[in-house]
């Protein structure tokens, strides 16, 4: 067993060598990711050293023409509209759910079985959910964004309401009877007290929801069924077709896409990591 | 807010809407999908009720049969070996390290490479690299290592996403239960088993339930990976109701494969929380 | 403070969902004029879809023709029949796709339709034996064809002096020759189980009956019986295969024969494109699969890869026949295949591309049968189980379960045609 988390103020080097070392796992596929991206179709092979040498110009065709193909800023603009709307609408419904159920469901059946509900919902195929849904949205006349956002808030509910309610777990109850003391409501107890605290959480659940809605190809194609603009994840569906994929084209466009999410990753993390200051209120 | 309100209504008031929601969404076309499983819908145009013939059929399926089998021996292992690691790795990235956010975030990429970009490489590194390192076939000609290799993808792909989790769990581990350990002797193993594991066993147990469902239901890698070969020997259970359902003409009967699927699935994680809620209340 | 923002957030979000909601319910078409939306499912040949679109609006002033190519386009069809909102003509490939869209009564009868006269007929009989069960009416006018055989690397053919094969004895010596010559005579790409179904389908045309299938759901055959020697034949080119072909895919084989390491690769005219990205100047011809013993016998497979329906549900029939009698004009024809490479359906001659030199004689004569696979429901994946036979090199095991398999999967469409056929729908 390797020794960590022990109390020490200087660098673990041991430990962060053997990190650096594992990177070699994400940075070797990434590394391949790059070269093809920046390769033309005739100089991709089928021999190690092919795939694995540098193109021959880095030259930024591929990105520029993938760029054009997906109709890039238009598409990204979409996917960011989508994925901003779920994620600020999840942080706020859901960890008020898993707020309200979390902290009833030990004393209250009713609670208990809406948690339990709620959960199950995440284990339902979505092909069995998709026909019906298709359906359900036209009549309701919202086969659009905002029935694919909706249906987001849903298919996440589960997930999100799980992790707010194990971190409430860890969070005193007494905190909150402080601020009753000072007759304060439930509600802006939860807003000013619950909701600050459970930043980590907002964090991780915003890095998860958003890399869910971002990469989906499923909710957005057949809630729109092609009607309106692409999201990235349809646009770059392009690159592929029944008898050809162009891969240089496709990656580079996938490695365009990577960039907005791995920022905002990298951003939330931070909050994530912050959160150990502010959660350490006893 | 005029009035008070108690808290017992607050949380009543936003629970109402949010159950509303859910059920309009989620239960309500999961019932119509449970009509279609009576049915020999192919997704399209008219169709006929058939009763039970789709139940009946699917345990005497033996396609069916051999999907559940594998999608259950991937699931497991791809679990634990998902869990392991990440525990591990989450650990390590919320030690005392230089360089922690390029390092989180380096961790982070693999989530978020697409399926044709992962199905692509991994691909290459299974076909033409592993190969000639070891001297060996591909491993996903091999109807017998055709799965592992898709565990190892499913794995390191998801880790990323269960190390995410485990780290935002160490969060709410205090600083000072760490202090009070040291000045008890308590470190490394003996630090981690007796006290910071106890503290991240809601997180522990959202991740085993979480993975577990990820992985029973696998479909991504399987397209990316092999596409159910070779010889069929990895064809998922969302993989069958997937492409048969929706892609061929078996909507109604790969409903009922998908409806008896929940049914399992629900089953395991309620023992999975159960278990180890009971291990909660133990600590 | 903070929960004035979040109120606010919570109105905004509410309001771009209102907005969202709003743009959804698109504005009625109050122009006087009459139109019509068509959806096809070739993403690769938008940029021809979107010429023809043009020059049909500028030629047309009553008509306005909006064609949508998207992505996954048969999921979106699918979705749009069940939000009852189809396109008004579609434009599919002739497969089991079709056969299903007809016997679930999608589409619309169009034989009245005078542009079909225009069309080979060859490719009429192969859309009307796509039908599970015989019906009176037409459903598409198929629009263009691909072929299936073998590829060959012409330069590597001509520095070797090797002669097209025309028999399976023929074939298999050249692919001994080609061995001991110390290069690779065929590359398998069956890690993708669909191509398998290539070399499969092109044999099947030569040793088995047309419409075997229709046969077997009469119950006057089975496969077992009309389809040993076509499993036979995999077998024997599995032996002159590179090593391990169940590791790479079809991209890995499109690779490989671009680049010179095979002499042939039994796949059809729609790889060309694949190949050639690798390599442009690879310059590729192909011959009709030699699986008889006879050369006389052999036949191309060919079948439709886009043809063009109209739906029930269209409200401007007249105006729908406008549209397909554009699209059948030679220079929308030409349009399309100066984007894409493809073999029209129409009786006329054009241009082709040098790489279906070898299968213009069975081209101009329609001396061509279907691909098999057109008639297997997708959800057998008779794709994978040729590949565990492959694998596994049982012909009776593989054809047995095939036997089995098949009863089960078509148990609907069987009881339907010995209905037609006990009312005597075969006369």
């Amino acid at each position: 067993m390797k020794k960590k988390n022990k109390v020490a103020a200087t660098t673990n080097w041991p430990l962060t060598i053997l990190l650096i070392a594992g990177c070699i796992t994400v940075i070797f596929p990434l590394y391949m990711a790059i070269v093809i991206a920046f390769k033309k179709p005739s100089e991709m092979t089928n021999d190690i050293a092919g795939a694995l040498s540098l193109p021959q110009s880095w030259s930024l065709e591929n990105f520029a023409e993938a760029m054009r193909v997906t109709d890039f800023w238009h598409s990204l603009s979409y996917s960011i509209l989508i994925t901003v709307a779920t994620v600020v609408l999840a942080i706020l419904i859901h960890s008020l759910a898993g707020y309200a159920i979390g902290r009833s469901m030990a004393k209250s059946k009713f609670y208990k079985i809406s948690y339990l509900y709620i959960v199950s919902g995440m284990f339902v195929p979505f092909a069995i959910l998709m026909m019906p849904l298709v359906k359900q949205t036209a009549q309701m006349k919202i086969d659009n964004w905002f029935g694919v956002i909706i249906c987001y808030l849903v298919f996440y509910m589960p997930m999100n309401m799980m992790l707010y309610s194990g971190y409430l777990k860890n969070i005193p109850i007494a905190l909150e009877e402080a601020a009753y003391v000072d007759g304060a409501t439930t509600w802006t107890t939860y807003w000013k007290v619950i909701f600050p605290i459970m930043k980590p959480m907002h964090a991780t659940v915003a890095v998860l929801t958003a890399l869910g809605t971002w990469n989906d190809v499923m909710t957005p194609l057949v809630i729109m069924s092609g009607k309106g603009a692409n999201t990235l994840p349809l646009a770059q569906l392009t690159f592929q077709t029944q008898f050809g994929t162009n891969y240089n084209l496709a990656f580079a466009s996938y490695l365009l896409a990577l960039l907005p999410i791995l920022i905002f990753y990298l951003v939330c993390q931070k909050q994530i990591i912050n959160g150990v200051v502010n959660g350490a209120v006893k | 807010m005029n009035k008070k309100l108690s808290r017992n209504q607050t949380f009543l008031l936003i629970t109402i809407p949010v159950l509303a929601l859910f059920f309009c969404f989620n239960t309500l076309p999961l019932i119509k999908g449970l009509m279609y499983s009576f049915t020999n819908f192919r997704g399209f145009g008219s169709y006929d009720w058939v009763g039970f013939r789709n139940y009946a059929d699917l345990f005497t399926d033996a396609r069916v049969g051999k999907s559940y089998l594998f999608t259950f021996k991937f699931a497991l292992l791809a679990t634990v070996v998902t869990n392991v690691i990440a525990l591990l790795l989450a650990l390590g990235l919320n030690g005392k390290i230089r360089a922690k956010n390029t390092l989180r975030g380096i961790y982070f990429i693999p989530r978020i490479l697409g399926g044709l970009v992962v199905g692509y490489i991994f691909g290459y590194f299974f076909t033409y690299i592993l190969p000639a390192i070891t001297g060996k076939g591909s491993m996903l000609s091999n109807t017998s290592t055709a799965w592992i290799a898709i565990v190892v993808v499913a794995a390191w792909q998801s880790i990323a996403q269960t190390t995410l989790i485990y780290i935002s769990g160490l969060q709410t581990v205090p600083e000072d239960v760490y202090e009070a350990g040291a000045i008890d002797g308590a470190t490394g193993w003996l630090s981690f088993k007796n006290l910071t594991f106890p503290l991240i066993i809601p997180f522990f147990s959202i991740n085993m339930v979480l993975s577990m469902k990820d992985f029973l239901m696998v479909f991504d890698q399987i397209m990316a990976m092999t596409k159910g070969g070779p010889a069929q020997s990895t064809e998922s259970i969302s993989y069958l109701i997937y492409n048969n359902g929706m892609g061929g003409g078996q909507f109604g009967f790969q409903s009922a494969n998908a409806v008896i699927f929940f049914i399992v699935i629900v089953a395991i994680s309620v023992f999975q929380l159960n278990f180890t809620g009971k291990k909660e209340e133990q600590l | 403070m903070k929960e004035r923002v979040i109120a606010t957030a919570l109105v905004a979000a509410m309001l771009i969902g209102t907005v969202f909601s709003a743009a959804g319910c698109s504005s009625e078409e109050n122009d006087g004029k009459t139109h019509i939306t068509m959806l096809q499912y070739k993403p690769e040949a938008v940029k021809a879809f979107e010429k023809m679109e043009e020059e049909f609006n500028a030629t047309h002033d009553d008509i306005v023709l909006t064609i949508e190519s998207p992505n996954d386009a048969m999921t979106v069809l699918k979705t749009r029949f069940i939000k009852e909102d189809a396109p008004d003509i579609i434009g599919i490939g002739g497969d089991v796709n079709f056969s299903n869209f007809v016997d679930a009564e999608m589409l619309m009868d169009i034989s009245d339709f005078e542009g079909l006269s225009l069309i080979k007929q060859a490719y009429k009989d192969i859309d009307k034996n796509l039908e599970f069960v015989p019906t009176e009416g037409v459903y598409a006018v198929p629009y263009v064809a691909n072929a299936a055989g073998v590829l060959y690397n012409r330069d590597m053919f001509e520095d070797n002096n090797w002669e097209i094969p025309t028999t399976w004895d023929e074939f298999m010596d050249l692919c001994e020759t080609i061995k001991q010559s110390g290069q690779q005579p065929l590359y398998f790409g069956f890690k993708d189980v669909w191509t398998c179904l290539a070399p499969w389908n092109a044999l099947a045309c030569d040793l088995a009956p047309a419409d075997v299938c229709r046969q077997v759901n009469k119950g006057e055959t089975k496969f077992i019986d009309e389809y040993d020697e076509v499993a036979e034949k995999m077998l024997e080119l599995l032996e002159h295969a590179q090593d391990d072909p169940f590791a790479y895919n079809y991209n890995d084989a499109c690779t490989a024969f671009a680049n010179g390491e095979s002499a042939m690769y039994t796949i059809g005219s729609y790889a060309v494109p694949q190949i050639q990205s690798v390599n442009p100047d690879m310059n590729i011809d192909s011959f009709v699969m030699p699986g008889c013993d006879n050369a006389e016998d052999n036949v191309l497979n060919s079948g439709v890869d886009l043809q063009f329906c109209v739906t029930t549900d269209c409200p401007n029939k007249e105006a729908a026949y406008e549209v397909l009698s554009f699209l059948l004009e030679d220079s929308t024809i030409q349009t399309y295949l100066d984007d894409q490479n493809a073999v029209p359906c129409k009786d006329k001659v054009f241009e082709l591309s040098p790489a279906l030199d070898g299968m213009l004689d069975y081209i101009n004569e329609g001396k061509m049968v279907d691909y098999q696979d057109h008639y297997y429901p997708s959800e057998m994946s008779v794709d994978a189980q040729i590949q565990t036979f492959l694998l596994d090199g049982s012909v009776e095991k593989f054809l047995t379960k095939f036997d089995t398999d098949w009863l089960r999967y078509n148990r609907d469409i069987i009881r339907k045609v010995q209905a037609y056929e006990e009312s005597g729908g075969n006369e």
